[in-house]
């Protein structure tokens, strides 16, 4: 079967071979006319120029779209990446802000009982409380203290406002104390105004009770309780708590009364361990600038 | 390398109810995690493995409780073993269970653990005590038990992890 002839270009070769010949003479002599010839030439192309210009407006509009968005993009992961970058700074902060915070009240709380400390005529070790009721049936802290800081079972501790309780077992870093609260605990301590004295002990509620008050004793609502030194755990004069409710049944020999605790147990933080102290407090002894800590009873004795 | 992982397990229950206990108490009572602790340890595993378990969590909380060494590791000890002896006899431990067995082990050390703390206490204050702090602990440390004890079996369910909670006897 003969091919078909070709007839997409019905333009003989010659008639093209001329073509181009021209076109690149042409060409050659756009570069030699004269200046006002290329002007005029130039006017020629406007319409043809702007013919061009939609497409070429379209194609730079759609690159700079893209290019716009692929920047915005990249800069869009930046500044994804800056942000989680300073919300973990920010939480980074805020932790260590609270950690200033909590600094800055321990610190305060130390504060208060290292000045106490330094005045109270007893040695004392500071303890920082670690954890609380380890078990359910007794009110009870640890402290940072142990045998290795001298800490020793039946030592009192306290804190600036009054106190606290008792060591009632020590470990090598670290101490229980039963607080005054726990119905486990007594300690002898006295009615400031009347000097009447009594047994404090805590209550399964958490309470705190006076026992054993004399019967005439003229307790009032109100009155300080403070130790009375006859345990030799603590020195006479800490401050307990005031009396909230006199009691005295018809048939009971003696009065007694529920206290109000002045130490918030609770919030407590940081404790002083009573490691030594003179026991009795002579009345002949002359007040030395270490008793200003002391609660005034020191100042009253006879 | 499994007592390893229990005995952080103890070390890590009793730090924080030593800690945590504040943050969790509800009207001042605290849950006893170390004794929801030995009673899932029970129910999950067996009697024999529940009753050291609860010794060695027991042990590690009279280390830093205020009574005698010994009281808690014993109640702690009876603790697991009880519960593991129940998931043994009982086909299916189910939540229900978990919260009547651990109510009830709950009272009956909270009872033994108030008799030895407080050996004097009369009549209304035992009352008290046991209205006002036992009651109410043994439901807290069934129903923390029971969430536990769900929450456990919902994952295995859900993971597929046959083997992840209950091991064969």
């Amino acid at each position: 079967m003969p091919r078909p002839e070709h007839t997409s270009f019905p333009i003989s070769t010659g008639f093209r071979r001329l073509l181009a010949g021209g076109l690149i003479l042409f060409l050659l002599l756009l570069l030699f006319l004269p200046r006002q010839a290329q002007e005029w030439l130039g006017q020629m192309g406007e319409p043809m120029a702007l013919i061009l210009e939609g497409p070429l407006h379209g194609v730079a509009a759609l690159q700079d779209s893209v290019s716009e968005t692929w920047n915005h993009y990249i800069a869009l992961q930046h500044v994804w990446e800056d942000n989680q970058r300073l919300k973990q700074k920010i939480q980074q902060l805020q932790g260590e802000q609270n950690l200033l915070r909590e600094q800055a009240i321990l610190a305060r709380e130390f504060e208060k009982l290292s000045k106490y400390q330094a005045t109270a005529p007893m040695t004392t070790l500071p303890a920082r409380i670690i954890g609380r009721n380890v078990s359910n049936w007794y009110r009870a802290i640890v402290i940072d203290k142990g045998t290795r800081d001298g800490i020793q079972a039946e030592m009192g501790v306290i804190t600036h406002a009054g106190v606290v309780g008792r060591v009632v077992r020590v470990n090598a870093i670290t101490s229980i104390v039963l607080l005054l609260s726990d119905p486990n605990v007594a300690i002898t301590g006295m009615i400031q105004t009347s000097r009447d004295e009594g047994i404090i002990q805590g209550t399964p509620q958490g309470t705190l009770q006076m026992k054993y008050l004399p019967p005439l004793s003229p307790v009032q609502v109100g009155d300080a309780v403070v130790t009375s030194g006859l345990t030799d755990d603590f020195p006479r004069g800490l401050h307990i708590g005031h009396i909230q409710q006199i009691t005295k049944a018809a048939t009971d020999l003696f009065q007694s009364g529920e206290i109000t605790p002045i130490v918030d147990f609770s919030k407590l933080e940081g404790v002083l361990v009573i490691t030594s102290f003179q026991p009795t407090i002579s009345a002949e002894s002359p007040p030395s600038e270490e008793s200003e800590g002391m609660i005034p009873v020191l100042q009253h004795l006879p | 390398m499994i007592i390893a992982l229990q005995i952080a397990l103890c070390l890590g229950t009793v730090v924080a109810q030593a800690t945590l206990s504040a943050m969790l108490a509800i009207n001042g009572i605290y849950p006893d995690l170390c004794l929801v602790l030995a009673c899932l340890f029970g129910f999950f595993t067996n009697e024999y493995k529940g009753f050291l378990f609860g010794l060695m969590v027991g042990l590690f909380q009279d280390l830093l409780a205020p009574g005698g060494v010994g009281i808690n590791m014993i109640l702690k000890g009876l603790a697991g073993g009880l519960a593991g002896m129940t998931a043994h006899t009982i086909s299916t431990v189910t939540t229900l269970a978990v919260i009547i067995v651990t109510l009830a082990l709950s009272l009956g050390c909270g009872l033994a653990s108030l008799i030895m703390a407080y050996p004097e206490l009369d009549g209304p204050e035992a009352f008290r005590a046991i209205s006002g702090i036992l009651g109410p602990q043994g439901l807290y440390n069934s129903l923390l038990a029971a969430g536990f004890f769900w929450f456990t079996h919902t994952l295995r369910d859900s993971w597929g992890m046959v083997h992840f909670t209950q091991e064969r006897r």
